[in-house]
């Protein structure tokens, strides 16, 4: 198989956190001991709930916080430890998509000036018409016609807006696309627009696309693999089929079920199921198994051992010390 | 049998400096004792207001119309003594964002308290042991010792079943839900929706759950009301409406949910266009732009909501295949 595109290994990012003047640090640990592989191509969807270290993960993966300990590395090389002027020749490569279409975007900027904005910095080398011609077929491509460029995101709704924050994405061809919730804060007939245009977007240009979302039956729709994470560790690993039909680790079950189906034949037993509790603490996190405390496999052992990612099939792997039972 | 809530041809209106918008029109609901209804629809469509203005909550600007009546009582139009002697006695409504709907700085026990003071004339003691009862009836864990947190100590979940705690204080013959899980992690949000299915089940509480997600109804509700610019485009049973959808736009909105138990990944069936500006509906059927079966008359005559068996309808020409699945 050939190199990955990114390879995280295991990726630690703990944040200090000062409890008051005389007592000591403590640390947050909303990553920890991350590890998977994102090929050329793939999406790779990662899920949990609020609080899991998701947008965390992506966010250190972006740079865009420290990480505390693990390799990151892009293409071969280790960058988890360049200066942020180094991490700029790389930016052409990996973009982001934030939640919050509108905040994302400059309210003083024209949409053509937001979007060809990534081209100035990165390909200066484009005079003014190519520039131009590069932003029109970007716009086209994401859905928005060429007449929007002399207008102001306050003038579009939220699912046109997160389309000009793909745009502005995809304008340097990126090799890897950070998606960070991008269809949550949109109406439900307007997230599947998105959804169907990332989906477009992955295949034309072969991008990768890290997919953090809460929202699971959208992942399954976009990934082909997808990250279960839980208070920032990894719980499950698997090819999206693999995850959603024969799920292993019970928190995955948990979060599986609690996703309500539109079918009043199944739903309301569905609901007798959900997982009971809530996230413990993330700065006095279980010992054992974190997830433990809300597990309803729990045994004795899960207090004192922690449980590793071991592979159940092939591409499958889950954390749990009973998978097998 | 005589139903708990009678709404009649209630409309909502605002008078901004743009002119005005008409919110709602023409909105009838009937909803008998014990029974739940849904109310689906995206921004914008209508279902929030209608509900505000049932409970007198609307700003200074808003004009209502119409009729709702709680048993004998009149409230559209009713004084403040009147509605104070409504709200939060048989009529009680909770919302989306559970830490602004409670005062930051009062201990949650006095919170729930202050209710039961107010309404029943109960002493300080009585109202505390009220109010645990109810934080234990609402399934808060260590409900002792919460009676002494303030809100910001308690998460999400938590704080909406303390906001569910004071809906309950005074028995109400019925609870107004206004997206109530739509800020919660899924986990939860089945958690919070399980209560409400049991509450609604072992008080015989009416409830109206107003929310944007058709699984969200699936699970709890006896019928549904789906809005569109903000009018009630079909009305029904749930099993009819979900599961054999006449309007075009019921259809659509159920098309584009991916769903969690869904294999396959093709693209979702997206709903073109987005929903409409209330400022400036569409001429005929408000859902005529986006609508795969449109016709002429669609653009030019809005069609009545009309009774088909247990089901109401508005729409020129209604789906008629069924729906595979």
């Amino acid at each position: 198989m050939s190199e990955p595109l990114l390879s995280v290994r295991d990726l630690r990012v703990w944040f200090p956190v000062g409890d008051g003047l005389f007592k000591p640090k403590r640390s947050l640990r909303a990553v920890d001991g991350v590890n998977f592989e994102l090929r050329a191509g793939e999406a790779l969807g990662i899920v949990g709930e609020s609080g899991c270290g998701k947008s965390t993960l992506a966010r250190a993966i972006l740079r865009l916080v420290p990480s505390s300990a693990g390799q990151i590395v892009w293409m071969g090389q280790r960058i988890e430890g360049w200066s942020s002027s180094r991490m700029r020749s790389l930016r052409s490569e990996l973009q982001v998509v934030f939640q919050d279409p509108l905040a994302s975007l400059d309210p003083r900027m024209t949409v053509g000036e937001i979007v060809a904005e990534p081209l100035r910095v990165h390909a200066p080398e484009l005079d003014g018409n190519a520039r131009r011609e590069r932003v029109a077929d970007i716009l086209q491509r994401v859905g928005l016609s060429a007449d929007v460029i002399n207008r102001y995101p306050h003038e579009f709704s939220g699912g046109q807006c997160q389309r000009i924050g793909i745009a502005r994405a995809m304008v340097l061809r990126p090799k890897l696309l950070v998606c960070d919730e991008p269809v949550s804060a949109l109406d439900v007939s307007i997230q599947a627009q998105i959804v169907n245009l990332l989906a477009d977007l992955k295949r034309d240009f072969g991008m990768s696309i890290l997919f953090v979302s809460h929202n699971l039956a959208v992942v399954r729709k976009l990934c082909e693999r997808v990250l279960v994470l839980y208070l920032g560790k990894p719980m499950e690993l698997a090819p999206t089929a693999a995850l959603y039909e024969a799920p292993r680790h019970p928190y995955t079950q948990g979060l599986l079920a609690a996703v309500p189906i539109p079918d009043p034949r199944l739903q309301p037993a569905r609901l007798g199921t959900a997982l009971g509790g809530e996230l413990p603490s993330p700065l006095a996190p279980p010992s054992g198994c974190v997830f433990r405390t809300r597990c309803p496999r729990a045994v004795a052992r899960c207090a004192d051992e922690v449980p590793e990612l071991e592979v159940v099939a092939g591409e499958h792997q889950v954390a749990c010390l009973r998978w097998q039972e | 049998m005589k139903p708990v809530l009678d709404i009649r041809d209630l409309g909502v209106c605002f008078a901004t400096p743009d002119g005005e918008v008409r919110a709602v029109n023409e909105f009838s609901l009937q909803i008998a004792p014990g029974e739940c209804i849904g109310i689906v629809g995206e921004s914008g469509a209508g279902k929030s207001q209608s509900f505000l203005a049932v409970m007198g909550l609307l700003p200074a600007n808003a004009v209502v119309s119409g009729s709702a009546r709680l048993g004998d009582q009149e409230l559209l139009g009713a004084d403040d003594a009147v509605l104070n002697s409504v709200r939060g006695v048989d009529l009680a409504m909770i919302f989306q964002d559970p830490m602004t709907s409670l005062t930051p700085h009062i201990r949650i026990g006095e919170q729930i308290a202050e209710s039961v003071i107010r309404h029943r004339g109960a002493s300080r003691d009585e109202a505390r042991r009220r109010a645990l009862e109810l934080l234990q009836l609402v399934q808060v864990t260590d409900a002792e010792r919460r009676l002494d947190q303030y809100p910001h100590e308690l998460s999400g979940g938590m704080r909406q079943r303390v906001m569910i705690a004071i809906a309950l204080a005074c028995d109400p013959k019925m609870l107004i839900a206004d997206e109530p899980t739509t800020a919660l992690d899924v986990t939860i949000q089945a958690q919070i929706l399980a209560l409400l299915a049991q509450l609604k089940r072992e008080r015989g509480m009416s409830m109206v759950l107003i929310t944007h997600d058709l699984g969200v109804v699936a699970g709890v509700a006896d019928r549904v009301a789906v809005m569109y610019g903000g009018r009630v485009v079909e009305q029904g049973p749930v099993s009819q409406i979900l599961l054999a959808p006449r309007h075009p736009y019921t259809r659509a909105l159920l098309a584009s949910m991916p769903r969690i138990d869904e294999v396959g990944n093709e693209p979702l069936q997206a709903i073109a266009g987005q929903p409409p500006n209330p400022r400036r509906l569409p001429a005929g059927c408000a859902f005529h732009p986006r609508c795969q079966s449109v016709q002429t008359e669609c653009r030019e005559q809005r069609p009545t909501l009309l009774p088909e068996g247990e089901r109401w309808l508005a729409c020129h020409h209604p789906e008629t295949r069924e729906v595979s699945s």
